[in-house]
């Protein structure tokens, strides 16, 4: 049953409660998408194994929250520059190989380690259902005519600051214009004596950062189990395919977009049909818009 | 004729031995690994038909694969027809959905195709799960056993041929895109598309055509591994997992050869059935191990020895000759 149908009319305003859903929902979904897109948009290549790093992150989330009980957003600033480093780590290991080969190279190299990733989860922590409870899941705010819950609102907060402050990384610091321009042109940057490699190096382990961190930010919302992952990367490939792949300002759009279809479908519809209304959505802009709703038409076929 | 039963004495070794093993071996837990070893196989040489030889790399096969098995699997428990016709809607349901995919392939390239065939698989696996009255939904279909052809109640040695004869199937269209004019114009499309246009290659038609007829062979796949194992649900014969094996077993064997898949599936699928029988007296969580072992196969593949199994025995084979 709904909460807006139990709680009676008179409490909440349908419309205002789902648009500050929205809002929530597309908050995290943004921090997810981002480092989708920022990989794919400097190093071209889309990695399919984007969830297994938020699955992960769900993993550190309850494992602190279990062994130290520690709270998911004290742990979500340990995890930034703990998936830094195992983006380092990975990078060097399985991308780094890879980089300059073909798609199909590629494609079949993330999705490779998406399979390692998951199961290596499934061995180490079973395929049980885990779940992350902290204190506040069970705090209610009021605002207006609308209803939250605390968990919620926190998660989302730092799911906008961190994507926000990684979008002025990228604006203004040297580093991040020193990436825009190897995304841009590799070769014009190799000339300007711009090191790709460590460029590539840099991006991969930013982006593994963010979905860590995002991983731990959902664990409190949503079940943590090996194949967690599945489910948030296909939506985060809708975001990121939405605003264009590479553009970090449209995926936060597109997120908004997803999470107001899910929201909308979820209400009307009811749960189960959910995600069924996001991939008609994004078979509809591939084959559309297959540059996004803003981006370059014809970006898609050139195979970039 | 014996001159090409010479060129090609791989297969002649890899399906004669499958042919005459069911005459000798008695087994039946060999014999079932014999008929997976030739399903898997049959399933990845028809994704090496788009995959390998169209260069439209798909991750969603597994779309095709599921709609053979719930057109199969329904049609014996819902109108009480045999699997036979099941098989044939199937095929035409899936023909349909290739087409759709393959007028999709037409627009996107390499990671947007990949991408665009996973959201495919995902909505029928959605779909079905939720249909429940009348799929049954995440819960599966018991497809009932009844002895005979008709039904496809076949014993092992009775599979043995079947999974064969699907597998020769599988492996002639490959042998045909390899011989024929349309075979050379698919590699032409694949190696370079624009340069294949300005031939005068109908770039797009083939395209879908060899999406549509990959579908199709992997719907008939589908639809036997329903009979054979007598029962589907919807979280397997969807998955992501199914339709990277499938990839997987022809990169392993080598893509865009013809052979490569069912050397591919010799190796996944008997590592495989090792590995269960061997951690299956563990904590079930061990089968994990097969897997985590043939991701770290498929990466260590695609970046080491990208022309697969095949390519390497043809460089021996070069290798000699210069010799």
């Amino acid at each position: 049953m709904d909460p807006a149908r139990r709680l009676g009319p008179a409490q909440i305003d349908v419309l205002a409660q789902l648009a500050v859903a929205t809002v929530l929902l597309g908050g995290i979904y943004a921090l997810i998408s981002v480092g989708l897109t920022l990989i794919f948009g400097i190093m071209r290549v889309v990695n399919f194994a984007h969830g297994e790093f938020l699955m992960l992150g769900m993993y550190l989330a309850f494992w602190a929250f279990v062994v130290f009980t520690a709270d998911p957003y004290f742990v979500v600033f340990v995890a930034i520059p703990l998936f830094f480093v195992v983006g380092l780590v990975v990078y060097g290991l399985v991308m780094r190989g890879v980089i300059h080969a073909s798609h199909n190279v590629q494609i079949f190299t993330t999705v490779g380690l998406s399979t390692v990733l998951q199961n290596v989860a499934l061995v180490a922590w079973s395929g049980d259902f885990r779940f992350v409870r902290p204190w506040h899941l069970s705090t209610v705010l009021r605002a207006g005519s609308t209803i939250f819950n605390l968990t919620q609102v926190v998660a989302s907060l730092i799911a906008v600051a961190l994507t926000l402050a990684l979008v002025a990384f990228m604006k203004w610091t040297h580093a991040g214009r020193v990436m825009r321009a190897t995304a841009q042109d590799r070769e014009a940057a190799t000339l300007m004596g711009i090191d790709t490699d460590r460029v590539y190096r840099l991006t991969f382990a930013i982006g593994i950062a963010a979905v860590g961190a995002a991983g731990v930010l959902v664990a409190p919302l949503y079940s943590v189990y090996p194949t967690a992952g599945l489910q948030f990367v296909l939506l985060s490939y809708v975001v990121v395919v939405l605003g264009g792949l590479g553009d970090m300002l449209g995926a936060m759009i597109g997120s908004l977009i997803v999470a107001a279809v899910e929201v909308a479908g979820s209400y009307f519809f009811g749960v189960a049909w959910k995600e069924i209304f996001y991939f008609i959505l994004f078979i509809l802009v591939l084959v559309f818009r297959p540059a996004g709703l803003f981006g370059q038409r014809g970006a898609e076929t050139l195979g970039v | 004729m014996s001159g090409l039963l010479r060129a090609r004495r791989g297969a002649v070794v890899v399906f004669g031995l499958a042919a005459l093993t069911p005459l000798v071996v008695r087994d039946a837990y060999f014999l079932d690994s014999l008929v997976l070893i030739l399903l898997w196989g049959a399933l990845s040489a028809a994704w090496n038909v788009a995959g390998g030889y169209a260069g439209q790399v798909s991750i969603g096969h597994a779309s095709f694969f599921g709609i053979g098995a719930y057109s199969a699997a329904l049609m014996v428990t819902r109108f009480g027809r045999g699997p036979w016709l099941g098989l044939l809607v199937g095929v035409v349901l899936s023909i349909g959905a290739g087409l759709i995919i393959g007028v999709l392939s037409n627009r996107l390239k390499g990671p947007y195709f990949a991408l665009s065939t996973i959201a495919f698989s995902q909505v029928l696996l959605i779909g079905v799960s939720r249909w429940r009255g009348f799929t049954a939904g995440a819960e599966g279909i018991p497809v009932p056993f009844r002895s005979g052809f008709a039904t496809l109640g076949l014993g092992h040695t009775g599979w043995v041929y079947m999974a064969l004869s699907v597998a020769l199937v599988c492996y002639a269209v490959e042998v045909y895109l390899e011989r024929s004019r349309v075979g050379y114009q698919l590699a032409g499309v694949r190696e370079d598309e624009d340069a294949a246009e300005a031939l005068g290659i109908h770039t797009r038609k083939l395209k879908v055509g060899a999406v549509a007829l990959s579908a199709a062979l992997t719907s008939i796949c589908g639809s036997l591994w329903a009979q054979y194992v007598g029962f589907v649900d919807p979280t397997y014969v969807f998955s992501v997992d199914l339709s990277v094996r499938f990839a997987l077993n022809a990169i392993i064997g080598g893509m865009g050869t013809a052979l490569g898949p069912f050397l591919g599936s010799i190796l996944i699928t008997s590592l495989e059935t090792y590995l269960r029988a061997t951690f299956s007296n563990w904590d079930a969580r061990f089968a994990g191990i097969y897997l985590v072992i043939y991701g770290t196969a498929l990466i260590l593949v695609v970046r080491f020895v990208p022309e697969g199994l095949a390519g390497i025995a043809a460089r021996i084979r070069m290798r000699k000759a210069h010799a």
